[in-house]
């Protein structure tokens, strides 16, 4: 509101500067006019962008995050969780996680899952089958790039991947990622997620095997476009949270004899 | 009669874009400035625009300095 008074009171007192110009023929007065107006249309046209706290964000998003840690701890589900490729679903948008029953469980072949995957309890192997917390921020990233990441390959992923998280979305000041055979390692440099991340870490069921949202939105993004099985394999933090390290695993699938 | 030439378009189109240039890259994400609440892809888009036409006054400027000649 302040800022649409400013840029009006600047506009009009340019536009009668300009209009006195004309009339007493003076330079002065049009350079005054011209100014007024050029920075009246810019504050116009570079309005304020609604933002929320960063404190809510943490509040609203901790909440599920420790239904789903509870649910896993009472159920005792134990086995490393694996975000599934769009091949595992009748639904290619869909980004979903699997956790298995058992510490080693192995992971079920696509007509498996997709015999059951409207279900959250799957069986043969005993599993669940959950929505990611970084399922909507991996939609919003397409949404943005305006491409789907089944499209694209993990090289193409390394060159996209830092604009949009440091120039469109500003979730992070920095961001690196190397691939090594079957490992990426990902380094997130001050995220808008690190309070959040620190909470998640006290989560003994969740952290690591799921994540916090940012780096389940991560391991979602690179299930998508290898088109593989992603496990975080590794998670760490440095300079007080604000560096985040982790480390994720392509899961090579068994070929069928 | 309006009394300022394309000339003195020119400069001040010179100054704003100068302004704004600096003030995009002051406030772009890279630099760690993400606490300004500010449209600042818009700022950049601006601060281009009137470069553009800074230029655009120049090349008109040439021009018309080679047909002279």
């Amino acid at each position: 509101m302040k800022t649409k008074i400013i840029y009006s009171i600047l506009i009009a007192m340019g536009a009668i500067a300009l209009t006195f110009s004309i009339i007493y023929s003076s330079s002065i007065l049009a350079f005054i006019g011209l100014g007024l107006t050029f920075w009246g249309i810019i504050l116009a046209y570079i309005q304020t962008e609604e933002y929320v706290k960063r404190k809510l964000l943490d509040a609203t998003t901790l909440a599920p995050l420790l239904t789903l840690n509870k649910v896993m701890q009472e159920l005792q589900y134990e086995g490393k969780a694996v975000y599934l490729p769009p091949k595992y679903f009748k639904d290619q948008e869909e980004n979903r996680v699997y956790i298995p029953k058992q510490k080693d469980g192995q992971i079920p072949t696509p007509e498996q899952i997709q015999e059951q995957e409207n279900k959250l309890f799957i069986k043969n192997p005993n599993g669940l089958l959950l929505t990611p917390p970084g399922a909507e921020l991996t939609k919003l990233f397409e949404k943005i790039l305006e491409t789907t990441f089944t499209r694209i390959d993990l090289r193409h992923l390394q060159q996209i991947m830092p604009k949009l998280f440091i120039e469109d979305l500003e979730i992070a000041q920095n961001l690196k990622i190397e691939t090594k055979d079957n490992r990426i390692l990902v380094e997130i440099k001050n995220s808008v997620y690190k309070n959040l991340n620190k909470e998640v870490m006290k989560l003994k069921n969740l952290y690591p095997s799921i994540g916090c949202p940012l780096v389940s939105a991560f391991a979602c993004t690179l299930a998508r476009a290898t088109g593989k099985p992603i496990v975080i394999e590794k998670q760490q933090t440095r300079e007080e949270g604000k560096v985040i390290e982790i480390e994720y695993r392509i899961v090579e699938e068994k070929t069928e004899q | 009669m309006f009394p300022l030439d394309l000339w003195d378009a020119s400069l001040i189109l010179a100054i704003t874009a100068m302004i704004l240039l600096t003030l995009s890259i002051m406030f772009s994400p890279y630099y760690g400035k993400v606490n300004i609440l500010i449209n600042k892809k818009r700022l950049k888009n601006a601060s281009l625009a009137f470069s553009a036409l800074f230029l655009i006054t120049v090349a008109i400027r040439i021009i018309t300095i080679i047909f002279m000649l």
